[in-house]
């Protein structure tokens, strides 16, 4: 094995290794912030008895998952029942590791991108490693073997399909544009040309509500509506196999917001900070940090969102995706496609 | 003897002791993997070769297609065709094909094999017999077209052995790209991707008009 190729596998290790610690660190105190936020929202105090202000709940909530029974109900699929959760927390993981965070860095003498995996077309990895979450939800259904499974499930594959078209429709917006299907270009177009939300608004929001849709939040969380569904896809499922499906919901949410931060909020640019003369290492320090900022603001807004709006009837649902959504995508690609032959953008 | 066929072997012996000794788990699970994990340290130069990879992708396709066909649940098979198709995906890579690859996950696995999915969830399909299903008219339709696909494979293997897989050095600068792809669907090729539209299009709308109609 020749030295740039163990040079590679250390950093790519490095970098994984980093990207799950954060990852799985974010996804339990996402739940924490989940619950202070709702808590707040509807004038409660929200948990605050482990550690101080409750920082040690996600601890204690991920023990007691971990020392519950796992239950596999007898009559269900049993091979199917187990991939389940691991289908739909793979996909939310995979898709992250195309998204930069920040800009490349010279460091150890080499250039590193801040990007675990450096493709030409990650907006394409991205649709379609997301679109494989599906299966994940819908196989929890069937394999549970329980009609109130059944109906969560066969709600998601259908919400799931529609709403990706609207999601898909919504950033050729950002690719017309930018010209290019790799995420760093996007990055640098916005950076020379201003962020796309100050243009792209209505394609910004449709894809925002897409993003609501495929990850399976209020107000579209019909796969797991517990007013009739009891809990949906999982209501089957038990201790640490339950907490993989709340693991893969922040998990794609995370994912939903960094992607969000990078096709209309410029991703890892910080207006300004190139005049004033930073040392490299510097500027790429507080570069993560604004993506991490702008990520945050999509997941409290995510948080906000869930604990303000009802839950959507599911004819309403269907109807804003085929009805409301695809059309005013497309009309949004016109818009783009004449900005950008005006030679606007 | 290389990696490829060594962990095919062990595949094989892993099957047949399912079958005939499937109340020893241990002897399963535990000595095939041995055996693999033997092989691997053995042959672990194979790794850095595409024709291994190849291989590993062609062996898991045609294994799951099998499976597709054979397995008694329906769903189960839906499952080993999604397999498939990410093997065919991953076969476009190799090939440097990205932007198809990508784009063989999100039509094909990502949104065709869901509608699949949700037509044996709502049908709620009992498990079949195996390869006991079907007869008459549809077994010996099933025996002459499979003979002739299999006529069609040794003709058409027997021109292309002993030829590497493909040559890399063969394709121009940028081919599979997401540039040259749409240059080729909108210039070249541009009546046969409108038609295609068209035809889908009016597909669409004859469903839902047969759909309407039924319902009134």
């Amino acid at each position: 094995m020749d030295g740039g190729l163990l040079w590679i596998l250390v950093e790519s290790s490095v970098k994984i290794a980093l990207f799950f610690g954060v990852m799985l660190t974010t996804v339990a105190y996402m739940t924490l912030v989940e619950r202070r936020v709702s808590a707040w929202i509807q004038d409660r105090r929200g948990p605050n008895r482990v550690g101080p202000f409750g920082l040690l709940q996600p601890m204690a909530d991920g023990l007691k998952f971990l020392f519950k029974e796992a239950i596999t109900p007898q009559h269900a699929h049993r091979a199917v029942y187990l991939l389940a959760p691991v289908i739909i927390f793979v996909p939310s993981m995979v898709t992250f590791s195309v998204i930069p965070f920040g800009p490349s860095i010279e460091a150890f003498g080499r250039v590193i991108p801040l990007q675990i995996a450096v493709v030409d077309n990650g907006v394409l990895i991205i649709l379609a490693f997301a679109s494989m979450g599906v299966y994940g939800v819908a196989l929890a259904g069937w394999s549970s073997n329980n009609k109130y499974s059944l109906m969560g499930g066969l709600r998601s594959s259908a919400q799931l399909i529609s709403y990706e078209l609207a999601m898909g429709v919504a950033i050729v917006g950002v690719l017309m544009s930018a010209g290019s299907l790799r995420l760093t270009d996007i990055v640098a177009h916005q950076a020379a040309h201003g962020w796309n939300i100050l243009w792209q608004l209505p394609g910004f929001l449709i894809f925002m509500t897409a993003a609501f849709a495929e990850t399976n939040r209020l107000p579209f969380d019909l796969p797991e509506a517990e007013t009739e569904l009891v809990a949906g896809y999982h209501t089957e499922y038990s201790g640490m196999r339950f907490s993989m499906f709340y693991m893969a919901e922040y998990a794609n949410m995370i994912t939903a917001a960094a992607l969000a931060a990078t096709l209309y909020l410029g991703g890892y640019h910080v207006p300004g900070l190139a005049a004033l003369g930073l040392s490299e290492k510097l500027a790429a320090a507080i570069q993560v940090l604004a993506f991490a900022l702008k990520m945050g603001l999509f997941l409290f807004i995510y948080v906000w969102v869930r604990w303000t709006l009802p839950r959507f009837r599911y004819d309403q649902l269907m109807n804003l995706g085929w009805k409301v959504l695809l059309p005013a995508g497309l009309l949004h690609i016109v818009w783009v496609a004449f900005v950008v032959l005006m030679g606007w953008a | 003897m290389n990696l490829l066929t060594g962990l095919i072997l062990v595949v094989v012996l892993f099957a047949l002791l399912r079958v005939f000794r499937p109340a020893n788990p241990l002897l399963t699970a535990i000595l095939p993997g041995l055996v693999a994990v033997g092989l691997l340290a053995a042959y672990h130069q194979d790794l850095l070769r595409l024709e291994f990879w190849a291989g590993a992708v062609g062996f898991v396709a045609i294994l799951s297609a099998l499976l597709i066909v054979m397995h008694p649940n329906p769903m189960v098979s839906v499952l080993f065709l999604i397999l498939n198709l990410f093997c065919i995906a991953l076969f476009y890579l190799m090939l440097r094909a990205e932007v198809l690859a990508a784009l063989q996950v999100i039509v094909y696995a990502g949104a065709i094999m869901v509608l699949f999915v949700f037509v044996i969830m709502l049908l709620n399909l009992p498990a079949e017999e195996g390869l006991g299903a079907g007869g008459g008219i549809q077994r010996w339709a099933a025996v002459l077209l499979g003979s002739g696909f299999a006529a069609l494979l040794v003709f058409v293997l027997r021109h292309r052995l002993g030829r590497p897989y493909f040559e890399p050095g063969s394709f121009v600068q940028e081919f599979g790209s997401a540039r040259d792809l749409g240059m080729l669907l909108f210039g070249r090729y541009l009546f046969a991707f409108e038609a295609a539209s068209v035809l889908l299009v009016a597909a669409m709308v004859g469903a839902v008009i047969l759909a309407k109609r039924r319902l009134q």
